[in-house]
C-alpha cells in the first residue's frame, strides 16, 4: 500500500465517478419512428356542453405501409374502409394504453376520456388515417379546452395539418381556436442548448417540448 | 462450509444495493436539478452551456435522414442510382440512430467494464452484434412478410418474444457477472484486510481469507449442476484445478453461476496459459505475500476460445433485438418490390451502428485502463477499487435488462 497515493485514489475516483456517470445516464432516448398530421375538432352539443374530440391522423407512408402489411384487399395497394376495420379497432384499443396521446384541461381541471367511438380507417395517397371520437367521461360546459397531444417518449411525432388543423363542431360562434405548433425552429435551438444531463433527465418526457397545444376560449 | 456460501452471496447483494443506492440518490439530485430556475421545463430559456448540444443534434438529424428513406426507396425504383444516396444515407441514418436509444451501446460498455475485455473484443462485439441485429431484422421481414405474408400485427408480436428473450439474456448475463465479479471484490477486500494483518506481523493469512484454520488451504463447497456439492481443496503450494491430477473434469459442468478463486500460496507458478481452454468466470487473485506472480488480471487470457464462447451470448443478447426502423424500411422496400434495397439499407445501418457502439465501447474500455493505471493494478487498494468498478459495471447489466424486461425503458418500443 505505501506505493499508493492519495493523489493517485482521488484521481482514480474522479475517473469511475465520470465512467459511471456516462454508463448511468438513462437510455432512454427515442427519435420518431411514426409521424403523424392531424386534424383535429371539438365536438360540442347545441347547449353548448363539451361532449369529446374527433380526431382524424394521418400516418407517414412508411408507417402506412408497414400496418397494412398482410392484410387482404380485392385491389392490391388499396384497401377499403372496410379491409381496414379490424385494424383501426387494433390501432384504437393500442390507443388506449398511451391515454390516446390527448391530454384535456377544461377550465383548468384534467378531463379524461373514455373508450374512443366512431373509430374507421382510410387509405388514401398510400396513407392511412385514422378517424376517431373521444368522448369526455364528464362532459361539461366549459370556458376554457386546453389541449395538448404528443407522445411523452416522441416515438411517434405529432403535428398539425397546415388547412384546418383544428375546428369547433356545434361550438357558439363566439368561441375562438388558436393553435400552436412548436416551432422547428426554435425547438432545435432549445434542444441544441441543452446539455447532455438536462437532455437524458428530460427525455422521459421529451415529447412534450414537440407538444401541440390547443386553446378554445368560449365567452 | 454454508457459512461460506452464505457469505458468497450476501455480500454481491449488499454490493449491488449500495451502487442502487447511489443511483437512487444522483437520480434525485437530477430531479432536484431539473426543478430549478434553470431546467427546461421553465419558460426561461435555459442558460447557454458550455457543453455542445450533440444529442439535441444527433435528434434532430436522424429524424431526418430516417424521414428521407421512404422517398429514396421510391427514388430507387425509377433510377437506379438513387440506391446509392439510399444506401449512403441509411450508413449514416445507422451511426447517428445508435448514438440515441437502445442498440446495446450502455449494454456493452458494462459488460466490457466488468469484464476485464480488451477493445480489440469490444469492436468485434459491437460489430457482431449490429450485423446479428440488422439479420434478425431481415429474417424477421423475410420469414413474417414476405414468405408468410403476415400483418403488422403478427410481425410485432414476434418481435416482442424476440425482444422479451433478449432483455432476459441480459438479466442472465449480468447475474451471472455480478456474482464471479461480486466474488472476486469480496476477497480483494479479504486479502486488503488480511495483509492489513500481515502488516501488524501477525500471520492471520488464512484464516482471514477463507474462515477456515491455517493450513488447511483454502475450502469451498459449492454447489453443482448435477446436485452434488463437491470441495475443492486448494492445497497452500499449488493449485490443483483444473491440472490434469483434478479428480473431475470441469468441462461438463456448467460453470456460469460460480466463479473458481485461485488463492496462490507462496510458491505459486505464474503460468496461466491452461485456463484457456475452458470457459470458467475466474477470477485470478494473487497473492503477492512472497513476491510471486506479481502481475494485475490478464485480459489476453481472457480472449481465449473458451473467451469467445462467453461473448457469444453478449453478442446474442445485444444483437437479437431488430430495430423498428430497420423493420419498417423493408417493409417499405418490400411493398415498393425492393425487398433487396430494403436489405442493403438495413445492413448499411448496422454497419453505421457498428462504428458507434465500436466507439463508445473502446472509450469505456480505455476509461478503465486508465482507472486501473491510476490505481496501479498492484496496490491493494487501488485494484480493491477496479474490482468494485467491475461489480458496479456487472451491476448496471442487471439493471438495464431489468428495466428493459420491465418496460420502463420505451427507448426502442416497437410499434
Amino acid at each position: 500500500m505505501t506505493s499508493c497515493s492519495t493523489a493517485r485514489l482521488r484521481g482514480l475516483l474522479a475517473v469511475l465517478v465520470l465512467a459511471a456517470c456516462t454508463l448511468l445516464a438513462p437510455p432512454a432516448r427515442a427519435h420518431p419512428h411514426v409521424w403523424v398530421v392531424m386534424k383535429n375538432a371539438l365536438v360540442v352539443a347545441p347547449d353548448g356542453t363539451v361532449t369529446g374530440v374527433r380526431n382524424a391522423w394521418t400516418f407517414d407512408d412508411m408507417f402506412s405501409t408497414y400496418a397494412t402489411q398482410g392484410i387482404p384487399s380485392k385491389t392490391p395497394g388499396a384497401f377499403t374502409r372496410d379491409d381496414l376495420k379490424d385494424l383501426a379497432e387494433v390501432n384504437v384499443t393500442s390507443l388506449k394504453e398511451f391515454d390516446f396521446f390527448t391530454y384535456a384541461k377544461l377550465d383548468g381541471k384534467t378531463a379524461s376520456f373514455t373508450d374512443p367511438v366512431d373509430a374507421w380507417l382510410e387509405f388514401h395517397d398510400s396513407r392511412l388515417t385514422l378517424h376517431f371520437t373521444l368522448p369526455l367521461k364528464t362532459p361539461v360546459k366549459a370556458r376554457t379546452i386546453d389541449l395538448e397531444v404528443y407522445d411523452p417518449t416522441y416515438f411517434v411525432d405529432f403535428s398539425f395539418a397546415e388547412e384546418t388543423p383544428f375546428t369547433l363542431a356545434g361550438a357558439p360562434a363566439a368561441c375562438t381556436v388558436s393553435v400552436h405548433k412548436p416551432d422547428d425552429a426554435a425547438l432545435t435551438k432549445k434542444i441544441q442548448r441543452m446539455t447532455e444531463a438536462q437532455f437524458a433527465e428530460e427525455m422521459s418526457n421529451v415529447g412534450e417540448l414537440f407538444g401541440n397545444k390547443v386553446m378554445v376560449r368560449c365567452p | 462450509m454454508p457459512v461460506i456460501s452464505r457469505r458468497r452471496w450476501q455480500a454481491p447483494l449488499a454490493l449491488c444495493l449500495g451502487v442502487l443506492a447511489v443511483l437512487v440518490v444522483s437520480a434525485g439530485l437530477a430531479d432536484a436539478l431539473a426543478q430549478s430556475p434553470f431546467g427546461v421545463r421553465t419558460p426561461a430559456p435555459p442558460p447557454a452551456s458550455a457543453e455542445t448540444g450533440l444529442v439535441g443534434w444527433v435528434l434532430a438529424q436522424q429524424a431526418q435522414f430516417y424521414r428521407s428513406l421512404s422517398g429514396l426507396i421510391r427514388a430507387a425504383k425509377a433510377d437506379g442510382t438513387a440506391m446509392w444516396t439510399l444506401f449512403g444515407v441509411s450508413f449514416v441514418y445507422g451511426i447517428l440512430h445508435a448514438a440515441g436509444p437502445g442498440h446495446g451501446k450502455a449494454v456493452i460498455s458494462s459488460y466490457l467494464i466488468a469484464n476485464e475485455e480488451t477493445w480489440r473484443r469490444g469492436i468485434v462485439l459491437s460489430f457482431a452484434s449490429a450485423l446479428l441485429q440488422a439479420l434478425v431484422a431481415i429474417a424477421v421481414v423475410a420469414v413474417a412478410a414476405v414468405a408468410l405474408n403476415a400483418t403488422a400485427a403478427t410481425m410485432t408480436e414476434a418481435v416482442r418474444w424476440i425482444e422479451t428473450a433478449s432483455y432476459a439474456l441480459i438479466v442472465v448475463i449480468g447475474v451471472r457477472l455480478v456474482l464471479t465479479k461480486g466474488r472476486g471484490f469480496l476477497r480483494a477486500v479479504r486479502e486488503q484486510r488480511a495483509e492489513a494483518g500481515a502488516d501488524g506481523g501477525a500471520l492471520v493469512l488464512a484464516p482471514a481469507l477463507s474462515g477456515v484454520p491455517a493450513g488447511t488451504g483454502f475450502l469451498h463447497a459449492e454447489p453443482h449442476r448435477d446436485g452434488l456439492a463437491r470441495s475443492h481443496v486448494h492445497g497452500s503450494a499449488i493449485h490443483a484445478e483444473p491440472a490434469a491430477a483434478e479428480p473431475h473434469d470441469h468441462a461438463h459442468h456448467d460453470h456460469a453461476h460460480h466463479g473458481h478463486d485461485h488463492h496462490h500460496g507462496s510458491a505459486c507458478a505464474c503460468g496461466h496459459a491452461h485456463h484457456n481452454d475452458h470457459d470458467h468466470a475466474h477470477d485470478h487473485h494473487h497473492h503477492d505475500h512472497d513476491g510471486c506472480c506479481s502481475h494485475g488480471p490478464a485480459p489476453a487470457e481472457l480472449a481465449g476460445p473458451g473467451g469467445w464462447s462467453r461473448g457469444l451470448a453478449a453478442i446474442v443478447a445485444v444483437g437479437l433485438r431488430p430495430c423498428s426502423g430497420a423493420i419498417l424500411v423493408l417493409v417499405f422496400a418490400l411493398s415498393q418490390g425492393l425487398f433487396w434495397a430494403g436489405v442493403g439499407s438495413t445492413l448499411l445501418m448496422g454497419l453505421g451502428t457498428a462504428l458507434t457502439v465500436s466507439g463508445i465501447a473502446t472509450l469505456a474500455v480505455g476509461a478503465k485502463g486508465v482507472a486501473s493505471r491510476l490505481a496501479g493494478a498492484k496496490d491493494g487498494r487501488g485494484a480493491l477499487m477496479v474490482r468494485g468498478l467491475e461489480v458496479a459495471a456487472a451491476c448496471a447489466v442487471v439493471l438495464f435488462g431489468l428495466a428493459l424486461l420491465g418496460g420502463y425503458m420505451a427507448s426502442e418500443r416497437m410499434i
